[in-house]
């Protein structure tokens, strides 16, 4: 398939991106794995899934308009592979085959995935991320478990508590890093965003109603069970995340633990491209881009979380300008008016999605309290002990950490242990800004091989000149 | 669905993962490197967890859509 | 300066090449200095699909290769750390009669050269390997084979080469190398130059640039190798497989990962970086080829592929010896199959810098020299 411009992604980023460029002229293919349009926030339900909350009706909205949109949808389909010729290749597993795409521009709004630090027990069977909450009760109707502790930090918790108690769940307990000042510290940046606001007091007021515990500057020391979780343990925490000693535990019986602490950008296509990427304070490593989201190559533009956490408002309106940059940039003319204004919204909207990416942040003294025998690399079940005797045998980069101890060489490719590892690094070499991430290479996910290989025979297998005798 | 060659009630259009849940079946495969239970984790595609046999291929069971009959073991690509 | 601060040798490029002659040189008791502008063993060395074997090595190699391939099985004796090295038996297989005459040809060039490779009909061969395709006509056998994990390359030379008191500087690039009194001054990146009686260049596929600090026109050619790893999978073979013409290489890591690779070729050059141009049509032809031959891996899930930068030279032979018309100077790499051969190739390298009878000659690259300006 050649198309003017290929967009990676078709959550609120992609799929404005994709929209506004093609309502400028320019065939577009907008790729993304899932099987609807949406992305994260604004997934589709399913059909037995009766919703009518603001997030659901965005979502509605978007792929109505791709539907009727000249956008070429490829849904169900995972890119594997970007290269770079003349044009732009982005290589698709679909419907078990490997098809190509080629584009002259190409927008990578790859989102984010869910940062959740290791602790003894976390890889038991009923343990989940906190976003991964979202989506069972979003997308599926589907409770986590029968009695459920939230726990993690940022306003993901009160929307997951809330969620369960609304289908009808049990939360067992609400267990959050920040305290109840750190909360109410965040109110004034939410000013702009009344709506925000108004979403936040109803599902705290449910969650009060609901008489569930709340343990404000608490942690989950462990999972415990054996085949699958049966009990939570928390403890106390100071603002750093760190343990207090000699504080009472508590443990609370429960068949599901929902945690996170924060999202992290989905920088694999980013990486693999080597592009430029910064190191931010809130958000982590992040793919560089100017003011109009251009990356450091030419043709190329960035939209979304890819390039630091902003919540969903913000990547909409990020896209959207992606694709008007890309319509510009391949001739066609675009008002420059939208352009700044939607630069202007971009900016409005950032200051509350600032605000809830700092309550998500993950606390500084959290990886240093992660035990040894804990697993870091859910994969490959590297524990830290592991990765603290690679340091000590020398490893000073990720990726040596990785080649030394198998820490992110499995199928998830370092997604879930990347930032743990990261941050056990840190130390050694000055700081997290320090620790480059994993150098990136494909495929973008696992892919299966016979997804690329198709019917064949041996004649058809290109195979170059033999070696040297 | 056809779960390891039982039938289990599910949801049409849920994830399988999701429906494995509701089903109360959380345990999906054991991990390869340390052999320990491990269930859905991440319900985004992207922490390989949930990965199963569907149809006799190797998929992440929380990108799949249910559908009736549709085939799927647990004893996952892992085991032998 | 005092004597204190001058090493006996100086080895730039901390490769399998430069730290398998950084080894024995300082448990000769020298003062060696091991410099690598990145970490130790992450350029080829650490990247490269690790098959220690015998039919994929030029005929010429193997007696270099049968003494290595001894030197990588016994690992914890001589370097301390295992690198996972196993003893595989080698298949290369014919599918066509045209590489059946490939097959048989190389097959007896190494077997003259002390390679015990015997030639065997499909059935026999999948014996050896039951996964093997039905449809291999001859296959190539030889039980001195296998494979390391070549990731692991950098921890265990790193414990060694520590151990052996060699000053191992990482995250070091250097710049250039000249004649001081007595001796050469290394000048770094960043840092004060490292002063050494004696330098080695090491430095894989960038010594054409090193050469060139003494003014030899040293052509080296880059080659960009892709590989490809699935995701732990049951066991699906024991063998290590290759075919006559030598562009597969595939094994299975006790682990259950599968690592094909064969040398198809990424795009790119020795100041590119690694990795920065895939070729996707080279990636699905390798991987085709490794499913063609074992077909239970069109049930595999590819994880990670990833490129490297091999060394050749214009005759595809090594360049092992002194640097021409340079007091004190050596040279080593470029060897095919250069991982299996490391080792002993460091090992021979010493010996001469040394001034002890060597095992096996020397690969002097006089032949090489496109022109030699004055040093
Ligand atoms: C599980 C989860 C739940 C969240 N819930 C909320 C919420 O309730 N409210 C809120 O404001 N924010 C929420 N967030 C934050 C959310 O990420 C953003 O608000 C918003 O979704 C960002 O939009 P985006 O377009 O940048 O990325 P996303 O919405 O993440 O879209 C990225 C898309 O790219 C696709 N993709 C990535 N790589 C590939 C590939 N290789 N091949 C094919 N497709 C690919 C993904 O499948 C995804 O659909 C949530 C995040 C997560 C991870
Ligand atoms: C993908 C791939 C697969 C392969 N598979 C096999 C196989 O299966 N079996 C086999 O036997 N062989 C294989 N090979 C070949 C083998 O890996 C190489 O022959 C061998 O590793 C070369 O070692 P080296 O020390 O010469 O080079 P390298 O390992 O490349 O080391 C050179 C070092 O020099 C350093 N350097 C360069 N410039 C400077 C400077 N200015 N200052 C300081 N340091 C510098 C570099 O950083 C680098 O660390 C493969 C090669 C590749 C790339
Ligand atoms: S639960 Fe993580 S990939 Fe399915």
């Amino acid at each position: 398939m050649k198309v003017d411009l290929a967009v990676l992604g078709a959550g609120p980023a992609g799929a404005n991106a994709a929209l506004a460029a093609a309502g400028h002229g320019l065939s577009v293919a907008v790729i993304d794995e899932n099987a609807a349009a949406g992305g994260q926030v604004w997934r589709a339900p399913a059909p037995s899934v009766t919703r009518d909350d603001a997030d659901a009706r965005d979502g509605a909205a978007l792929r109505e308009k791709l539907r009727i949109s000249t956008v070429e949808h490829l849904d169900s389909a995972t890119a594997w592979l970007i290269a770079r010729d003349d044009a732009w290749r982005v290589d698709v597993a679909r419907h078990g085959r490997s098809e190509t795409v080629t584009a002259d521009a190409l927008v990578i709004a790859t989102g984010a995935h869910e940062r959740v630090m290791p602790f003894p027990g976390w890889t038991l069977p009923g343990v989940i991320g906190l976003a991964a909450a979202t989506i069972l009760l979003k997308a599926n109707g589907v409770l986590p478990g029968q009695r459920t502790v939230v726990a993690g930090c940022g306003p993901l918790l009160s929307l997951v508590a809330a969620s369960i108690l609304k289908a009808g769940g049990t939360v067992a307990a609400v267990v959050d890093l920040a305290s109840r000042a750190e909360w109410l510290g965040a109110l004034p940046a939410l000013a702009a965003r009344p709506d925000l606001l108004a979403r936040g007091a109803l599902w705290r007021a449910r969650i009060a109603a609901a008489r569930v515990p709340v343990f404000h500057r608490h942690t989950v020391i462990r999972a415990e069970g054996t085949e699958r979780l049966g009990a939570v343990r928390l403890g106390r925490v100071d603002a750093e995340g760190r343990l207090v000693p000699g504080a009472p535990e508590v443990a609370i019986a429960a068949d599901a633990l929902a945690i996170g602490h924060g999202l992290v950008p989905d920088t694999a296509a980013t990486r693999l491209l080597r592009l430029r990427h910064r190191y931010d304070a809130a958000s982590g490593w992040v793919a560089a881009r100017d003011g109009t989201l251009a990356g450091s190559v030419a043709r190329l533009w960035l939209a979304g979380e890819v390039g630091g956490i902003g919540g969903a408002a913000v990547a909409a309106l990020q896209g959207r300008l992606a694709g008007l940059a890309a319509a510009q940039a391949l001739g066609r003319s675009a008002a420059a008016a939208e352009a700044a204004q939607l630069q202007a919204g971009i900016a409005r909207a950032g200051r509350a999605a600032a605000a809830m990416s700092w309550m998500m942040r993950p606390r500084p003294a959290m990886a240093g309290g992660i035990t040894p025998e804990t697993i870091v690399c859910r994969c490959e079940d590297v524990p830290r002990a592991a990765i603290e005797a690679a340091i000590a045998a020398g490893a000073r980069d990720l990726n040596q950490v990785k080649q030394w101890t198998r820490c992110g060489m499995g199928p998830c490719q370092g997604r879930m242990c990347g930032e743990a590892a990261a941050s056990l690094l840190a130390p050694h070499v000055g700081g997290r800004e320090n620790v480059a991430p994993w150098t990136g290479r494909p495929p973008l996910r696992p892919v299966s091989a016979d997804d690329l290989l198709g019917d064949f025979d041996y004649a058809d297998i290109p195979i170059p000149a033999p070696a040297p005798p | 669905m056809r779960v390891d060659g039982r039938d289990v009630v599910a949801t049409p259009g849920i994830s399988v993962a999701a429906a494995l849940l509701a089903a109360g079946i959380v345990v999906l495969r054991r991990s390869p490197a340390g052999d320990t239970p491990r269930g859905a984790f991440c319900l985004m595609g992207v922490c390989q967890e949930c990965t199963v046999l569907i149809e006799g291929r190797a998929e992440r069971a929380c990108m799949i859509a249910v559908r009736d009959g549709i085939a799927v073991s647990l004893r996952g690509p892992h085991a032998e | 300066m005092t004597n204190a601060d001058r090493f006996d040798c100086a080895v730039i490029g901390a490769g399998v090449m430069g730290a398998s002659v950084a080894l024995p040189l300082a448990r000769a008791g020298m003062r060696v200095a091991l410099v690598d502008r990145g970490p130790i063993c992450r350029e080829a060395s650490g990247v490269n699909a690790g098959t220690l074997t015998m039919q994929m090595t030029r005929a010429a190699l193997i007696p270099y290769a049968l003494k290595a391939w001894e030197l990588w099985m016994d690992t914890p004796r001589w370097l301390g750390l295992s690198v996972g090295a196993e003893q595989r038996d080698g298949l290369s297989v014919a599918f066509t009669e045209a590489e059946v005459a490939i097959l048989e040809a190389r097959a007896a060039a190494r077997r003259a050269a002390g390679a015990p490779i015997t030639l065997v009909d499909g059935a026999r061969a999948r014996e050896i390997e039951p996964g093997l395709s039905e449809r291999a006509l001859r296959v190539g056998h030889c039980p001195v084979d296998g494979f390391a994990s070549a990731y692991l390359t950098g921890r265990a030379f790193r414990v060694a080469l520590e151990g052996a008191g060699v000053a191992l500087r990482e995250g070091v690039a250097v710049t250039g190398v000249e004649r001081v009194r007595g001796g050469w001054q290394v000048r770094v990146a960043d840092g004060e130059p490292l002063m050494a009686t004696r330098v080695v260049l090491a430095g894989g596929v960038w010594l054409e640039d090193m050469a060139g600090w003494f003014g030899i026109r040293l052509p080296i050619k880059v080659l960009i190798n892709q590989l490809a790893v699935t995701e732990r999978m049951p066991p699906v073979m024991q063998s290590v497989l290759g075919i006559a013409s030598g562009l597969l290489s595939l094994k299975q890591y006790p682990n259950g990962t599968v690592l094909i690779g064969g040398g198809w070729q990424g795009r790119g050059g020795r100041h590119d970086g690694r990795g920065d141009a895939f070729v996707p049509e080279a990636l699905i032809g390798n991987i085709r080829l490794a499913a063609f031959v074992l077909p239970a891996l069109r049930r595999a899930r590819i994880v990670r592929a990833w490129l490297g930068l091999e060394a050749e030279t214009a005759d595809a032979l090594p360049v092992l010896g002194p640097l021409p018309g340079v007091e004190d100077g050596w040279i080593i790499g470029s060897v095919h199959s250069g991982y299996t051969s490391g080792p002993f190739m460091g090992a021979l390298l010493a010996d001469a810098i040394l001034g002890r009878p060597l095992a096996l000659p020397l690969f002097p690259i006089d032949r090489l020299l496109a022109q030699k300006d004055a040093a």
